[in-house]
């Protein structure tokens, strides 16, 4: 009992320091990406590489004078960052990184919470993230903020269902919600879901653009209109959290979640040994990470209207008819 | 252990639910009641109702309270309502409805016969699923009739026409 509760502490910690530290050193390989795609040499002076560029961003970004906006409404202007943040960490809790392994007679599975409504609680925490950029549009008495936050509130909304209704498709090949469940029908059928599901996939890329708030689909930000969008009045590490949050914990996060549902979670041939299935599901992870980059730095961005527009209106029944085909084909050559 | 978990869960209930009757900014008590509907999710965890948990998460506090956040965070409420104090009457006739209730609820919960797990269930999804789309069939259908017809009456309601 308690030294199930260390276990999974000890877990967690693992984890939070993974996360937060890669999410933070995804901005120099962002930045570094930009600058060689507009060529450019990207950060280069702070250490080798520029790769003390993140923690020299980290300490300036701490040391900054706080500044609260006249009329913001102190507590929700505070507490939007948690909203904004806790969901985004809270997505890594039910990705399995790798298969259950012995370590002094116990099974350890490599995820934090093994449970049979995993993609459920995706959904339920990539929906909670709209109340971060809600609040803290309103919270910030701003009105940039405020149309940023309810644009990107429009498309949470929209592409969530959409989201909902691409990932059916694959649960109901795998035939459960469990994030491992759905690993292992794979590695059993020796066959990624995106050969099955390749609609899903696409429409599925696209939700992840959308709602990890990156180009194409990122009118909450739009700098030419909106200057930043719903973050704008925040200042400091705070500012810093939104984009932390919003541009590469969750597309980390999605991408782990797309690689479970569609690429085999950690399947692949084993070249590393015990190390292998991490090494796979992070390349691949890293590999669609770097797919959401390169399209951030190369394409031009939609109008605000067309992006709900095009979620529910092509998506959406698109997801729908994905969904009835895959369940008249199961019921007819499924054969169970 | 998992009592410490479920008095911490009720407590975050609680203070929830009275902070949502009690503060004065709309906003604020959006804020309380979507803490609470977060602390019932968390219950329904514990209790290991995890299908009911997942939805409480998804329906009500994505799809419900987001709707109730917009509405209400795009209003200008310094400029259409001032807070009007307690509400007296309402409260005079309330309360007593309140208490006869919780006692009733009370008394059944003392009895102990009230939901009792009939077996252990395996797979709640599976289970859910099974029940809807066998012995509660129509029930089902007749209710998403009446989600479409509702539907159907909000789009044509917020039509512009020509």
């Amino acid at each position: 009992m308690l030294v199930d509760v260390v276990v999974t502490l000890v877990k967690i910690g693992v984890l939070l320091g993974l996360v937060l530290g890669v999410g933070a050193y995804l901005t120099w390989l962002e930045r570094k990406l930009a600058g060689h795609i507009q060529a450019r040499l990207g950060p280069n002076v702070v250490g080798p590489f520029g790769l003390l560029q993140p923690i020299a961003d980290g300490i300036k970004l701490l040391t900054k004078e706080s500044i609260i906006p006249r009329g913001a409404d102190v507590p929700v202007y505070y507490l939007a960052v948690v909203l904004a943040l806790a969901p985004a960490v809270l997505l890594f809790a039910v990705i399995p990184f790798g298969p259950g392994f012995e370590l002094f007679g116990r099974e350890i599975k490599p995820l934090i919470a093994d449970v049979n409504i995993a993609l459920l609680l995706v959904f339920a925490m990539g929906s909670l993230l709209v109340y971060g950029t809600i609040f803290s549009g309103w919270a910030s008495n701003s009105k940039y903020a405020f149309i940023g936050s309810l644009r990107k509130a429009a498309v949470i909304i929209a592409y969530e269902v959409v989201l909902g209704f691409t990932v059916l498709g694959v649960v109901l090949l795998a035939g459960t919600l469990s994030t491992v469940g759905i690993v292992q029908a794979q590695v059993e059928r020796g066959v990624w879901f995106v050969f099955y599901q390749p609609v899903a996939f696409i429409l599925y890329l696209f939700c992840m653009l959308a709602e990890s708030g990156r180009v194409p689909f990122d009118i909450q930000e739009a700098e030419a209109e909106l200057v930043t969008g719903y973050h704008v009045e925040y200042g400091g590490m705070r500012f810093g959290a939104f984009p932390l949050a919003e541009w590469y914990l969750n597309v980390m996060a999605l991408s782990a979640i797309a690689v479970v549902l569609f690429f085999g979670g950690w399947s692949g041939p084993n070249i590393l040994g015990p190390l292998s299935p991490y090494f796979w599901f992070l390349a691949k992870m890293f590999g669609l990470v770097f797919f959401v980059l390169w399209l951030h730095w190369t394409l031009p961005r939609f109008q605000a209207r067309d992006v709900t527009e095009i979620a529910w209106k092509i998506m959406l029944p698109l997801a729908l008819a994905n969904l009835v085909l895959t369940a008249v084909f199961l019921y007819l050559f499924g054969g169970e | 252990m998992e009592w410490v978990i479920f008095g911490f869960l009720s407590a975050w209930l609680l203070v929830s639910v009275v902070g949502a009757v009690l503060v004065k900014n709309p906003v604020h008590s959006i804020l309380f009641f979507l803490s609470s509907v977060l602390a019932v999710a968390g219950v329904f965890l514990l209790l290991g109702a995890e299908l009911l948990a997942g939805l409480q998460l998804i329906i009500y506090a994505v799809a419900i309270v987001v709707f109730y956040v917009l509405v209400i965070t795009t209003i200008p409420w310094e400029k259409v309502k001032r807070f009007e104090g307690v509400y007296k009457r309402e409260l005079l006739f309330g309360l007593p409805v309140v208490f006869v209730l919780f006692s009733l609820i009370a008394f059944t919960v003392a009895r102990g016969d009230l939901a009792e797990p009939i077996g252990a269930i395996e797979d709640n999804v599976r289970e859910v699923g099974r029940t809807l789309f066998t012995s509660y069939l129509f029930p089902f259908e007749v209710a998403s009739v009446i989600l479409l017809v509702a539907m159907i009456g909000a789009i044509l309601l917020g039509r512009k026409e020509g």
